[in-house]
Order: structure tokens, then sequence, then C-alpha cells
């Protein structure tokens, strides 16, 4: 039906969690071929863990399926899976090389063994009731059991069983009773693979070969020396050896050596004491595969040497042509167990990090929902979190800051007070509360207002246990430095971002470059784009990222892998999808097959299959009914195909478990059936039929009725349906981009790079924006080059139009086709696009007080900025420097942290003590903003000797000017006293507020948020959207920003301009609404009650007219409606009204 | 008042506090080195007031307190600290100052450590009843002895100090102190 085999571009996203998700999503609506590889068994990675997100407290992640062209993706919850025809996700894969160049990579996929055939499992769950292993249950962060086959993930669908190979016994229990045969231990198999131990101590031997054969049930011989192992190697093959590296006569080293000559073959792994770790390190650059330190014991041996034979025996290899590599590969997070401040973490059952309590909250974790104590199960009453646990930690590696923990702490605090019904107590003890995202800093506020949370400013010393359990915390009291003991149920470690695992092996292959704290390294101002072109970094795979920038910046990277394959030739392939139903298809008298799925005997056991068929069959558009032993299998499906072409029926009806797991194959099976896809429906037989069973009703056939019904229901719906064409709209290929800023022009090249037409429309006079007057970025980076070779690429190519001191009036019409009206010196113009990208931008904000207006000494971070460029101002001849930071922002009038004003304080502090050491730089601050990486400057600038002066809101500094010159007043909390520093120079950091007037706003239809900025349709899941379809932001206007993040935004923002642009024609989906002229009184109630806007009023015509771009169809008009002229297809009143019926029936 | 106090510090007899400065320079004053410390119950001030005193470069401020000199130097602080920051280096730094300086708040204390190593210096080992009398001479106080009376006295039954042997060879660890005066002279 799609013409999908006409697209030319074919992208690889490796990592599915929601960055991955996010940048596969959006190349496959541009029109890639998209394939998805997940290390996990499950997508979703962390997020599938996380129930609720900041700042809904609601989770909103299917808020990221597209809005256009419905159909092509299963509208469906994001956390249970992902079905669009355009993306294959493969579970269990990693990528082992890369070779190419863009546009022509050849990518070599390892997917891991499945012990579950998942094409098999049905997810019935006999295995799990018969297998006698208990694991802890990974899922839930170790937290409760589970058995070793368990479910990955608790809601994904599919959801097949999957083993933990490292904890099966193999006793072949699951084996046994599976009843589709999908579960296959070779247990013989292991024999085959072939271990050789050398080393020269016998008890070594003796308990390897015990541990390898005994319990692991591989094969294995022993050596007692270099010699030996290497006549045996010569004699015949082994798939593994263990080798020690210390022995008498020849050493593990020289036998490596040899060995490799030998049989290149076999895996190394080496044995060492912790003293010779070095040189296992070097073995591993001639050759060997891995390394073990001793002393070890089974349990850390066999994990190993079982995901070597699954590696080496069982997995497969495949291998992919791909134009782009997006890298989404994620993070994994510090485990407090190993470091030198483990806060009581592993020793106190009371100590959880926050990903597990996060786990605890969930209804599918350990305690059901319940906030209870892990110790007693007892309900928790007083909670406290602990911040910057393994971040902010220079003596752990961690000279950063996590950026996500400060949200996810009050997030986590709040939803503790919610849960217990408002009786729990939480208290959130921070060094800096980092509420640098937009909404945060409000959100914090109200968790401080409504839900009591409190907030201390100290850092815990030491967490110890009472004789209850109850967790001690130390702390130094925030007021005046004396230590403080009080006693919490729990305790919860905001534990700091790491590479993700893997992270480092992957920079080797692909040799790239990472940081000092092993996060990849991306280009200056570009940070998605990696040094080889081609591949890009996407998500949170830079590190420390919340939601909302791994959105941003997996689009961001998603817009580069598309830049790339269609540089190298690939193209944006039109997408032609309105295809006509057949009218003979449309007059023909409905007639139904049913096929219910019995599978095995499941359905007999509730229901009485032969009654049924029978009743079915004298339903007068029934054809046929028949049953089949299980539809999900490959086998059944084909089967199912076969007898349905045969019986000539032209609607299918399946009863199945899970319909959900069928929806993304109905379009198949329409299409092999030849029918069109209304014609085809599923019901799900199994649900009802279980409930009555679980109420315990003891007659034999419990769920009958139910089970007739719901299939009753189905035929019901399946006679009224209406096969029809899908409308559509064109689309005009043009784009409007408002704002000349770094972010505007950005976002105008993206769209233009891909062969669209762009308006730039820019108020002043030239191009550039804030750009013009920042000259260099904290890390150094001259910001002059990046605006010169913009603009010089803006201002050549041929598809961007330039509008200077040129405004936006307004726009009108909706979503692929646009227009608006534009006014310049010449007069006003019109301008018609399909999508549009409001990039207006942000300015400093006004100060008022902290006496600036006293004295010429007394400016804003921008003036002073300004002064030096001009060199106006001599650095270097400056005794004292005050820098008070939030004096425009977090305050009344402008509730949101500006988050530049920090960073932008530490560049001009560093700079100030590089031009004269000697000069006394103080920093009045509130809490430094110095999120993500930007962490390490602040270090710095500790370092270089500035001095940071804590203040609270309600006791501000203040600034005097005296006969003596400028005098700044303080207290410092620690000293307990005032302090009075007299300077030579006081910055303000004024912060940002955003340049959207109202006017402009309006004119396009466009929201404002409650502090001036544009408003994200979602700040979390649609961040570059606008509320408005077809329109979007990016930059400063959608809240403050540095300069590479409001690059990535225009690149996020370009992307999803393009989902709509590659197309020629938006279809609507096949559920959508419609009206029924002859019926409809032009009431208007319909319009209001559309939530998407899609309705409107033709006056001329006298008709109301339905935007199938916009239409989601989720039937608010229809119940509306007072005259039933509204109608859902789909959902039309006669399939209701009949479905229920026979739901009573 | 901080005007007249800074700049920090003045290049004369506190110029060690420089040093002492730039180990400290990335404090974040979290408070663990307080937590951490067995006799922060016995200080005036809390290390982290000290280390936020040396930044500010307070220095008539450092030397009245007795935080530094009470630190029996166990590392707990340099262990726990999450800058990494040299903690009891800095405390010896200060005790240094304050014991070249000779300065009157810290007599009792400075006068203790050079009659331990006086005694140290001269026998390989420590012999408390000359390290006593040592300190009580250098205290010149004819009343301190008495203050001490009942602790040398159980210390005496207990036969924990023990009567003087004549020791072995001269001065064992002459050169050993020579060198690191030479050292100290000449860094």
């Amino acid at each position: 039906m799609s013409l999908t085999e006409q697209k030319i571009g074919k992208a690889l996203v490796v990592g599915a969690g929601v960055g991955g998700i996010r940048a596969a999503l959006d190349l496959a609506q541009s029109g890639y071929k998209v394939t998805l590889i997940e290390k996990e068994a499950y997508t979703g990675g962390i997020l599938a863990k996380l129930d609720r997100q900041f700042p809904t407290d609601r989770c909103g992640m299917c808020k990221m399926l597209p809005t256009i062209e419905r159909d092509a993706v299963s509208q469906h919850c994001l956390r249970r899976g992902l079905f669009h025809e355009n993306i294959e996700i493969l579970t269990g894969a990693s990528l082992l090389a890369l070779e190419g160049t863009p546009g022509h990579f050849s990518a070599r996929i390892q997917e891991n063994p499945r012990w579950v055939n998942a094409d098999l499992c049905t997810g019935c769950g006999l295995c799990e009731q018969a297998c006698p292993v208990e694991i802890k249950n990974p899922f839930n962060q170790h937290m409760g059991l589970c058995k070793a086959i368990h479910l990955p993930s608790p809601h994904a669908i599919p959801n097949s069983f999957v083993i933990d190979t490292a904890a099966c016994t193999r006793c072949g229990a699951c084996e046994k009773v599976c009843p589709t045969g999908a579960i296959r231990i070779s247990w013989q198999d292991r024999e085959r693979f072939r271990i050789l131990v050398v080393d020269d101590e016998l008890i070594v031997r003796s308990s390897l070969e015990a541990w390898l054969t005994k319990e692991a049930g591989f094969s294995a011989e022993t050596a007692g020396s270099g010699e030996e192992a290497l006549e045996l190697l010569a004699k015949s093959s082994y798939q593994v050896m263990l080798l020690d590296i210390k022995m008498p006569g020849m050493d593990g080293m020289e036998v490596l050596a040899k060995a490799k000559e030998i049989s290149p073959d076999t895996a190394v792994v080496m044995m060492t004491a912790y003293a010779t770790v070095e040189t296992a390190v070097e073995a591993m650059k001639i050759g060997a595969l891995d390394y073990l330190v001793k002393p070890f014991d089974a349990e850390s041996l066999l994990p190993k040497i079982n995901s070597l034979y699954e590696a080496l025996q069982l997995s497969t290899a495949r291998k992919l042509d791909v134009g782009a590599v997006v890298l989404c590969g994620g993070v994994s997070y510090y485990d407090p167990s190993t470091g030198k401040d483990t806060f009581g973490f592993r020793s106190l059952k009371n100590v959880v990090t926050s990903l597990e309590f996060e786990r605890i909250l969930s209804s599918c974790g350990p305690f059901e929902g319940k906030l209870l104590r892990p110790d007693n199960l007892k309900p928790v009453r007083r909670v406290a979190f602990i911040q910057c646990v393994g971040s902010r930690d220079i003596g752990m590696n961690a000279d950063f800051c996590s950026s996500a923990c400060c949200a996810f702490a009050v997030k986590e605090a709040r939803l503790a007070v919610e849960q217990s019904g408002g009786e729990a107590e939480a208290a959130v003890f921070y060094m800096d509360m980092r509420t640098y995202q937009k909404p945060l800093e409000v959100y914090c506020q109200q968790a401080q207002g409504q839900y009591g949370v409190r907030f201390v400013k100290s850092r815990v010393h030491s967490v110890i246990a009472d004789k209850n359990n109850d967790c001690i915390l130390r702390y130094p009291s925030p007021e005046d430095g004396s230590m403080q003991e009080e006693s919490f149920d729990m305790v919860v470690l905001a534990v700091g971002q790491r590479p993700a695992k893997g992270a480092r092996k992957l920079a080797d292959m692909l040799e790239l470059p990472v940081n000092k704290a092993g996060f990849f390294e991306t280009l200056p101002f570009f940070c998605c784009q990696t040094e080889k072109p081609g591949i890009f970094v996407g998500g949170s795979f830079t590190g420390l990222k919340d939601i909302n920038e791994t959105l941003i910046c997996a689009s961001a990277a998603a817009q580069g892998a598309s830049l790339a394959i269609h540089g190298a030739g690939g193209g944006l392939a039109p997408v032609a999808r309105a295809v006509e139903p057949d009218p003979e298809a449309l007059r023909a008298h409905p007639s139904v097959f049913v096929a219910v799925c019995t599978c095995g005997n499941r359905l007999g056991k509730v229901a009485d299959e032969k009654a049924l068929a029978q009743k079915l069959k004298y339903q007068p558009w029934v054809k046929e009914v028949r049953n089949f032993a299980r539809i999900c299998t490959r086998d059944g499906y084909n089967e199912l195909v076969d007898v349905v072409k045969k019986s000539g029926a032209n609607r299918l009806l399946l009863g199945t478990c899970l319909p959900h797991l069928h929806e993304s194959r109905i379009l198949a099976l329409a299409s092999a059936l030849g029918v069109d896809r209304a014609c085809v429906e599923v019901t799900d037989t199994f649900a009802p039929a279980g409930r009555d069973e679980q109420q315990g009703d003891k007659s034999p056939f419990p769920g009958s009725s139910e089970v007739l019904g719901t299939l009753l229901g189905g035929i019901a719906r399946l006679k009224r349906a209406r096969p029809h064409a899908l409308p559509s709209m064109p689309v005009i290929r043009r784009a409007l981009v408002i704002g000349g800023g770094i972010a505007g022009m950005t976002a105008a090249l993206a769209i233009a790079d891909h062969g669209f037409g762009v308006d730039l429309v820019e108020q002043t006079q030239k191009l550039g924006g804030n750009l013009c007057w920042i000259k260099r970025t904290i890390e150094g980076y001259e910001t002059a080059l990046l605006l010169e070779e913009t603009l010089g690429r803006v201002e050549k190519h041929p598809l961007i139009t330039v509008h200077t001191q040129a405004r936006v009036l307004g726009a009108t019409g909706s979503i692929g086709s646009l227009t608006s009206r534009v006014a310049d010196n010449s007069g006003e113009h019109t301008i018609c696009h399909g999508v549009c990208i409001v990039a207006t931008g942000a300015n400093e904000a006004p100060v008022e007080g902290f006496g600036y207006g006293l004295d010429s000494a007394v400016m804003t971070q921008k003036e002073w900025e300004i002064a030096l460029a001009q060199n106006s101002q001599d650095a270097s001849s400056l005794e004292t420097v005050v820098f008070i930071q939030c004096a425009g922002c977090r305050r009344k009038d402008r509730n949101y942290c500006a988050r530049v004003c920090c960073a932008t304080t530490l560049k001009q502090a560093l700079y100030l003590k590089e031009k004269n050491p000697s000069a006394d730089v103080f920093v009045l601050y509130r809490d430094i903003m110095a999120y993500g990486q930007m962490e390490s400057f602040y270090t710095q600038a500790r370092r270089m000797g500035v001095i940071f002066i804590p203040y609270k809101k309600d006791c501000p500094p203040s600034v005097e000017k005296k006969d003596e010159g400028l005098f700044v007043s303080a207290f410092d909390p620690i000293l307990q006293r005032d302090l009075c520093i007299s300077a030579d120079r006081v910055i303000l950091a004024a912060g940002l507020a955003p340049e959207l007037p109202a006017e402009l706003a309006e004119g396009l239809g466009i929201q404002i948020d409650e502090h001036g900025f544009s408003k994200e349709a979602q700040f979390k899941w649609q961040p570059v959207e606008s509320s408005t379809s077809g329109f979007f932001a990016c930059g400063t206007v959608l809240g403050p920003r540095n300069i590479s993040e409001s690059i990535a935004t225009a690149g996020a923002a370009a992307e999803r301009a393009l989902a709509v642009l590659s197309r020629e024609s938006i279809v609507g989906g096949r559920i959508s609404a419609s009206v029924r002229p002859s019926l409809c009184s032009l009431c208007e109630r319909c319009i209001e009650a559309c939530p998407y806007g899609a309705r409107a009023l033709d006056e001329e015509k006298e008709k109301i007219l339905v935007n199938p771009a916009l239409c989601q169809g989720c039937g608010s008009c229809v119940t509306a409606c007072p005259n039933g002229a509204s109608v859902l297809e789909g959902y039309l009143r006669e399939q209701m009204l009949e479905t229920i019926d026979a739901a009573f029936a | 008042m901080i005007p007249k106090e800074r700049p920090f510090i003045e290049p004369d007899k506190f110029h060690d506090l420089e040093g002492v400065q730039k180990m400290l320079a990335s404090c974040i004053q979290c408070g663990t080195c307080s937590g951490s410390c067995p006799n922060a119950f016995a200080m005036d001030v809390t290390p982290r007031t000290l280390w936020r005193m040396v930044l500010t470069g307070q220095k008539e401020a450092i030397f009245q307190t007795r935080t530094f000199i009470l630190c029996s130097s166990c590392y707990s602080c340099t262990l726990r600290c999450p800058r990494g920051l040299p903690l009891t280096e800095a405390m010896s730094a200060l005790k240094q100052i304050a014991s070249r300086e000779g300065l009157a708040p810290y007599k009792a204390s400075t006068r203790f450590y050079k009659s331990f190593l006086d005694s140290v210096r001269r026998h390989g080992k420590v012999r408390e009843g000359e390290m006593m009398t040592l300190y009580f001479l250098s205290m010149k106080n004819p009343l301190l002895p008495l203050q001490f009376a009942p602790l040398g006295l159980r210390l005496m039954l207990k036969g924990k100090v023990g009567a003087p042997f004549p020791t072995r060879g001269k001065r064992p660890l002459e050169s050993l102190f020579n060198k690191v005066m030479q050292l100290e002279n000449n860094p």
C-alpha cells in the first residue's frame, strides 16, 4: 500500500531509549527507512522505568507519536512498544563495526541469541510458573524477585520471555511446559564449547575445571604450563583459553603471542593478580579479549564465560547498508556502593537510589506502588533526598553536574507526598538547587509551598542506622554550620550520570574521542555532530541531559543524519498513499470470516468452542467461523491468510488475545487479503474470559457468554464498516522562519539544504541576533567564526530569501498551507508556506535595584561584554570586581532561571583573573547553575581564587555609592557576619527576557507561556512544537539557553518541520471525523469542542469543514453534536450501539 | 568589614597563608570536613568556617581560633572531601605558621610539640618524664606541674611512664633532624 520500496535513504539508530525513539520517528516521518537497534530486550530505555515525569507529574511519552500521517504508526502507549511502518526494531542487538562514508555506510550488527523464540512465544506465562530459580528483578532495579525466565519489562508488546542465562540452572522445566515449543535451551551444545585453562597452580586449575564443567556444562581441559598449553592448542581446537599471566617458565604474555599464531580463532581471557592488571591491559592490545582479576569466584567467572559463549557461538551478525548513523546510547548511573561515600547504600536497607525509588512508586514495582520502607514494609512517613551523589565530586572523577537530578528529586519528593496522601514529609538536601529548566523554578516553589517539601542547602555528611533501622542523617546546619542529626524512614540518593555501558568500546571502534568523564566529544557549537561526517550523537549519549534536552538533541541528530543521507544522493521520497478503495468492494454485501484463536487449548478452558462456533455461524453476515490454534505464530498467520482467501469472505474478524499486538499486522493482513484496512477487526477474547475465571466462577465454561458478546460486537462493527478514501490536503513545500539570529539562520539552512525554499524574516537591519555582541563562549570558542560562516551560507543559499527590516503581521490557514503577511520598507507582502518556525529570540532582561544607574561602574553583563569587546575597559587594571547573580530573573516578575548568566559570570570572572591574577573577584549568588560540563569551569573559577558568597532570595546584597567609591554589602552565612566589599566594578547578571511581542503571537495564533516565552506543546515531550500545529519554535524564544543549545533546538525544529515538508500532501488518519451537511445546523458546537482546532465554518458554502491534517479522531465533536451530523469513521453510531447490544446479548 | 583587611594577604610574616589558600581554592564550603572531624566538638569554629576565613584572608581571626591546633591529623576530612582537597596538610601548614611566628594563643601547644620533639631528638623515642620536664621549664609557670600531677600519677600507676633508662649511643636521630632542617631552610 505505501510505496516504501521507493524510499532511497536508510538510517541506523543505535539505542532505543526515548532519544533513539525520537530520532527514529523523526527520520521515519521524513520518509527514511530506519533500523533501530537496542541492547536490552525492551525499548524505552530508562523511561520504561519512570512512570511519571516533571513538570506534569504524568507520563507523556505518547506525545512523541506523530500527529500527521497517524496511520503509519500504531497509536498506543509508547512504553508498550513502537510500531512504525518505516522502522525496523532489533532488540538484543549491538553495533559491531561500521565502515564507509556518509550515505554509504556498511554496518555489522550482532544479534544476541534468544533462548525464547519471540516469534513463537505467546507470553502465556506457563514457563514462569514452572521455573524453580528466583532472581532479583532486574527491571525493578534488583528489588523484589522474579524467575530466571521472566518478562524483560512488564508492559511491552509483544512481550516475549527472556532467560537470565547466568542464573538459569538449565533444569528444562520451562522447555517442557511451553505449549508452542518456543524455548530451546541447548544443554548439549554447551559441551561442544571447549575451554582450555592454563595455570601453574593445581587448585586454580581444578576449581575452574569444576565450575566450567559441572556448574556451567562446558567442556574444559587444563594445562599446568605454557608449553603444555601450546601443545594442546596445536593438537585440537578450543574456543576459549583462560590464561594466567604469571607462570614459571613461559609467562602468559609469551603464551598469548604464540597461541595467536597457532590458533588465531581461540579467544583468550587473561587471569591476573591485582598487581599485574596493567600487563593484562597490555595483553588486550596484542589480542587478548578480556581479563579477570584474581581472586574471583564462580559468580563472577561464569557470566563472563556465558556471554562469551553467546557472543562466539550463538549470536548472529547481519550486515546493513545505511546512509547515516545516529548514536543514542543513553547513560548509565553511578553506583554509590562503589564510591568512597556510600551514604549507607547497600548496607542500610532503607537507603535507595533515585531510580529504585521511582520503581517503588510504580504500580508495577516491588511494592505495587505503595510507598513502603524496604526493611519492614511499613508506610514511609519521612523521606530524605540527598543530591549530588556521584556528581560534582572531583574525588570520584566527576567534575560535572548530572543536570537532571534536581528536577528528578523534586518530582520524587512531590510524588512521595502525594502518594502517601499528604502524610509523608520530604526533605531535599542539596548543594545548589539547579532549577535551570524553564518550568522548574515554579515547580520547585510549588513543591515547597503546596507539598511542604523542605529544602535544606547542606551536604549530608553521613547516613547511619539506629536500632529501628531508621536512617540518621548528619549534616551541617545551613543556618549556623552546627552539626545536626535528623532521623528519616528512608533516604533516596540522587545518583549521577555516567557514560553508558559499552560507550567506550563503541567510541574506540568508531575511533571517536571521548572527554575526561568518558562521554562522547562533539564539535564546538554543534552538540550532536562528531568528528566523522555521517555519524551523529543524539539523545543523552553525550551525557548530563534531562528528557527535554535529550529529545532536542535526538531530533537535531536526526536532522544531521537526514542531511547526510540527502547530501549523498539519497532523497526524501514522496509518499503517495491515498489509495481509492475498489468501488466493487463498497457495493459488495458484507460477508464476515470469523477467525478465533484458541491459543492451544486455553480458550477451551473458559469457553465452549463448539457452541460458540455454532452460535456465530447463524449470524446473518457471517460467512464462516473457524478456530485456529495460534494466529500469533508465523505458521498460524500463513494458514489464516490461506483459509480466508479461499473462503471468499470480504471482511475478517480476529478473536485473539492482546489486540495491540495484532494491530501492527493488520495493515499487512489487509493487503495480503486484498481488502481495505477498515474491513479487518481484532477483538480481545481472552481478557473478558479471564476476568470471570478470576472471579471464581466454577461452571465448566465461565467465559462463554463474554467471549460470544465480544465476537458479536466485532461482527457488528465490521458489517457497518465503510471502506473510504482517506482525506488529504496538499502541502506548500516552503517554510517561513521568523528571526534572523543564530537559531533562525541554522533552522533556515537546515530546511533549505534539503531542497525546500525558506523565507527568513528579520526585524533589524542585519542578521546575527545576540551573536553580534557575544564574542566568546566559556569554552573559549570564538563566535565570530560561527557567525561569519553561517551568514555567508545564508546569504549565498539560492533557496533562502532574506527579508531584513521586516515584520510578520499575521498568518492564516493551517499546517501545510499557511499564508502570512509580511511588512517591510517596500510595503506589505504575502508569503505562502507550509510550516513556520518562530525564532525571535530573547534579549538581556531589564534590571532594577542593585545600584544600577547609581554609577557607571555598575553595569550589566551585556554592557560589560560590549565594553570589553570595544576595548573601552581595561580588565587588568581592576582590583576588585563584584558579580551579583539573579539580578533580573528568579524574582516575582520573571520567575524563571535565565540559565546563561551563571556561565557568563564564570566566563567573565575567569577572564578577569587571567588578566590580573591578583584581582579580587567576588560572586554573590543564590545557586550557581553550572549544569553539565559547566561545573568544571565553576571548579576552575574557585581554583583561580574567585570568592563565591551565597545569599538568600529575601536578603539580597545591597550596593551603595559613597565618597570613597562603591560598596557592596552582603551576609556570609559561613562566617556568620556581614561583609562590606569596596568594589571597582559591579556586574549584574540580568538574565534573559523573551522577544516575542504579544501581537506577533496573536497574529500567528501561537500561545505564550506565563513568562512570555513561546509555549511548547509539551515542555518535555514536544519541546520545539508550538501548541498550534504547523508552528515550531527554536532558540531563546523557547526559553533561555546558550548558543550550542539554541543551535540544537534549531536543528530539532527544522527536523520536525521537514516531516511536514517532505510530503506532497498530508493524508488524514483512517479514524477521523467528518460532517453530514444535510443534518448539520451550523450550531458550531463542534468547533468549540475540537481540542485540535481542526474544524472551521465555511461561511460561503455554509458548511463545517474538518481539516484532515489536524483531526486526531478523538470523537469530541461527535459527542458535542446535537443532530448526529458529526461522525467518526470506524466509530459510527450504528456500530457502537450494536456493539453494546451484542455485549448484553 | 573587609575593605581595610583586604587585600587578602600582605606579603609580610603571614606569606605562607597564600600557600594554604591555594590548597583550599576549590573548596565549596559543603561542610563535609566539619562532619568528619572527631575533634570538632572541642573547636571554637568548625573547619568549614576556618577554610572560609582562610579564603577570605581574615588572618587575624584565623590565628585566634583553636581549630587547627586541635587537629589530630586523622585524615578523615581529607578522605571525605568531595573536592579532594589536602585539608590535613592545610591544618599542618597553619600549625607551622603559628609555631614559627610564636603566636601567643598557641604558646602552650607549640611548646608542648617542641618538648616532644626535643625528647625524640635526644633519645630516638619520647621519654615522658623528660618531655614533661622540658615542657614545664619552657612554660615558666610553677603551678603548671600541679595541674598535670593527677594525670602523671595515674599514668605511673599503670606503668605508662617508664623510668629514664640511659640511651645507647648518642642522639641516634640527629642526622635525620639535621637533614630535615636543611631541607626546610633550602626548600
